[in-house]
């Protein structure tokens, strides 16, 4: 009898050890993956924070660009537009580009797109409705995630 | 597991924040931003936009853009606000068959919440795709003046989105508990929010783990968009007088104005001055014409006085109306972007005469305590293994009694660091490992928590011997030390129990000492480290002089000699600077020899220079 209820208490012993065992193996190898889960992470957010880790100076310097845009325009009307000046813009634009700016192309007569333009205003036009009229102000992707809609007037 | 969303369904805008290692954290759109605009419309090409998307086509499609619907959700038609709301709305807004209220976007009618549960998908969609999870419960705020109907309605948005509501709990409350101010016992709590296009007044009281909300106030059309109207008509008014044109008719002049405002205002948050500058923002006859204007923190903070002084009054009613002064108050809580403007902060902390708390990001606050909340919920199921840290910094004593932690405070464990050692005198046989745990640079002024040494080095020159030291914390908080002679393979160690069972007032008092004493104890580490260098620089001199001694001549010798004793001399008293001038002249008069040695050689050897080693030749 005596013998009967030690051999169970051993069994019982036993098996809660080993349920704590696999517990403790589990609770251990989650740890583990879990940091390793976690380096794997930090990588992937440290590569994107050096790719947009620019991003609000590029942001700023967009509207150096838009500036060139509207002065070259405003030369162009008066013929005075020189060709350094497209080269100085055309030289900075590459610059960005280097740094993974990308324009948004869009032309005149597509359908309006609100996940790549804006739309600033609806004018009257012989167009159908919906319909981009004008883009007024260029849109820029930085490594394919939008840093600033395309500016356009859509036809009512 | 899968997360609870916490979610801040604001009139303007959203944000969403999870519990991640127990701290919340701000999830990003798909967009990839930080706040979602509470907007809903029915694109021209029948989509069903939300979002970012639905306000960029705004403005050509006004009347099936549905923007500020909490305005209206589980309000009767009749009600006051959904009158004054209607005027201005450019949707259409009708009465519901029950009385209620319902918007008409595409060619069908919504109810309010179908539209809220627009935007909480997309919120619930971005959030899955961020967490690589399925979301299916939530928590969402609601402004503490929300009665039962408007509460059921925002809880029906939820539902209809595919979310369980596990809770709908107050904005005010949220941003106390993102602050941890649910823990404070019997502490009125005032909630100062200023958001885009509302602004609100909580005063919360806390009492056991139960947060009452006291009172409420505000004004519903009151908000930091005004602060930017208020701003692009300054501009324009500034511009036509000194221009005389109107630049609010062309659209893409009033973007970048819009723009240029916001900039500004943000600036001026931390700046003083700032300049507008727009080239080409117009042309007329004369040719085109530019922007520039410099505008002062001053200038901005005239503009919107009595909107600022509006909200302080409104925040004095609301304390009135439940009885209370200022001075009642013992917790102030700054949400909404607005309040980053240091006038707003200024004129709260001189009513409340308290600094408010205001160091999560204002936007956020909200969505972060509601995410606490969802943990709190979380927590129900043991989820979470709780690590320990350890409070002071472990280490052993180095030469000249400087204390050199190896395990420094603040880290989880369990943890182990290892870092070799070696010995301080010529043919020294053994090495003691003392202890020691605290902040201080000396070792006496730490706690020594065990000693032991460690022997059978073999004999060598000092600094040539390689002892490893190892410091073991486990899970329990045990340290064991142990130190092991690289040449000889032999190892010491010991198991130190108390380590971490020192009281938190022990603790404390630890760390506050290490603070007061720091000064002087840099001075004494200089001292230690300063002396160490003389010691090495002494026996570098003594060990040149017996090998090479009779190499050079007797005047270096004696220089030598001299810069020893004088070394000596002040080696052991307390003068830092006088240690250490003594110290570089002594190894400056080492390097005659040195050089002495290579011109008598270059002498004897004539032209081998290349292979001349200055230092020495045997």
């Amino acid at each position: 009898m005596i013998e009967d209820v030690s051999k169970n208490s051993n069994n019982e012993e036993l098996s809660k050890c080993q349920k704590e065992r696999d517990e403790y193996l589990d609770g251990w190898k989650r740890a583990k993956a879990e940091l390793i889960n976690y380096k794997k992470d930090e990588n992937k957010r440290f590569e994107t924070m050096m790719k947009f880790s620019n991003e609000a100076l590029i942001r700023d310097l967009i509207n150096v660009l838009d500036s060139f845009d509207l002065a070259l325009a405003a030369l162009e009307r008066d013929g005075k537009a020189e060709k350094g000046l497209y080269l100085i813009r055309s030289q900075m634009e590459d610059i960005l580009k280097a740094s993974g700016l990308e324009r948004i192309m869009i032309s005149v007569g597509e359908p309006f797109d609100p996940s790549l333009q804006e739309a600033i205003a609806s004018v009257e036009s012989d167009k159908p409705s919906n319909i981009i009229v004008e883009e007024v102000e260029r849109g820029y992707m930085l490594y394919g995630k939008l840093l600033r809609p395309a500016r356009v007037k859509v036809a009512k | 597991m899968a997360k609870i969303l916490g979610i801040d369904l604001g009139t303007t805008n959203s944000a969403i924040a999870i519990v991640e290692g127990g701290e919340p954290k701000i999830l990003e759109n798909h967009e990839g931003n930080r706040t979602t605009p509470s907007v809903v419309a029915m694109s021209k090409t029948n989509e069903r936009l939300a979002g970012l998307l639905a306000k960029r086509q705004s403005v050509v499609n006004p009347k099936n853009t549905i923007f500020s619907v909490k305005r209206l959700i589980g309000r009767k038609f009749s009600d006051e606000e959904v009158q004054r709301d209607k005027a201005w709305l450019p949707y259409e807004i009708k009465e519901s068959a029950s009385g209620g209220v319902e918007v008409k976007m595409g060619d069908r009618w919504y109810k309010p919440e179908e539209i809220s549960a627009m935007v909480l998908a997309k919120l619930k969609a971005d959030a899955e795709a961020k967490t690589g999870e399925k979301i299916e419960e939530a928590v969402i705020t609601v402004p503490a003046y929300f009665d039962d109907s408007q509460r059921q309605a925002t809880k029906n948005a939820g539902e209809i989105a595919g979310l369980k509501v596990r809770r709908i709990i107050n904005e005010p409350t949220a941003a106390a508990l993102a602050y941890g101010l649910n823990r404070q016992k019997n502490e009125k709590i005032i909630v100062y929010d200023f958001g885009g296009g509302t602004f609100d007044i909580s005063i919360l009281e806390v009492g056991d783990d139960v947060v009452e909300v006291k009172g409420t106030g505000g004004d519903t059309h009151l908000g930091g968009d005004d602060f930017d109207k208020k701003i692009i008509q300054y501009l324009v008014e500034e511009y036509k007088k000194t221009e005389g044109i109107d630049i609010s008719k062309d659209p893409l002049a009033l973007q970048r104005l819009k723009e240029a405002a916001e900039r500004a205002k943000h600036e001026l948050s931390t700046a003083f001055d700032t300049e507008i500058n727009l080239p080409y923002i117009t042309s007329d006859a004369s040719g085109p014409k530019h922007f520039i204007l410099k505008m002062t923190r001053a200038k901005l903070e005239e503009l919107v006085a009595d909107d600022i002084k509006h909200s302080i009054d409104l925040t004095k009613k609301a304390l009135d109306e439940v009885g209370l002064k200022p001075a009642d108050i013992n917790e102030v809580v700054l949400v909404g972007g607005q309040t980053r403007m240091p006038a707003i902060v200024d004129a709260v902390k001189k009513f409340f005469g308290k600094d408010p708390h205001k160091g999560i990001n204002p936007d956020e606050v909200v969505a972060a305590g509601a995410a606490v909340q969802a943990g709190i919920f979380q927590g129900d199921v043991k989820d979470i293994l709780l690590l320990d840290v350890t409070p002071l910094s472990l280490g052993l004593e180095t030469f000249g009694g400087v204390f050199t932690p190896l395990i420094e405070k603040n880290t989880t464990v369990p943890t182990s660091k290892s870092q070799i050692f070696s010995t301080a005198a010529d043919n020294q046989t053994s090495v003691e490992i003392h202890i020691l745990q605290g902040e201080r640079s000396m070792a006496a002024d730490n706690k020594t928590l065990g000693r032991f040494i460690l022997d059978g080095i073999p004999p060598a020159s000092r600094g040539i011997p390689q002892v490893e030291v190892i410091f073991d914390i486990d899970a329990n908080g045990i340290l064991s030390v142990s130190a092991k002679d690289k040449a000889s393979g032999k190892t010491q160690s010991v198991r130190i129990e108390a380590s971490t069972q020192l009281s938190k007032e022990e603790i404390e008092k630890l760390k506050n000492e290490a603070t007061a004493h720091a000064e002087e104890d840099k001075k004494k580490k200089d001292l230690a480290e300063a002396k160490n260098i003389a010691e090495q620089t002494l026996y570098l001199a003594e060990k040149t002089l017996r090998e090479m001694g009779d190499k050079v001549s007797a005047e270096i010798k004696d220089n030598v000699n001299k810069k020893i004793e004088e070394l000596k001399s002040v080696k052991d008293g307390q003068d830092v600077e006088a240690v250490k001038s003594k110290t570089s002249e002594l190894s400056l008069e080492l390097q005659k020899i040195g050089q002495s040695m290579y011109n008598k050689n270059e002498g004897q050897e004539g032209g081998q220079k290349d292979n001349q080693e200055p230092q020495q030749n045997p």
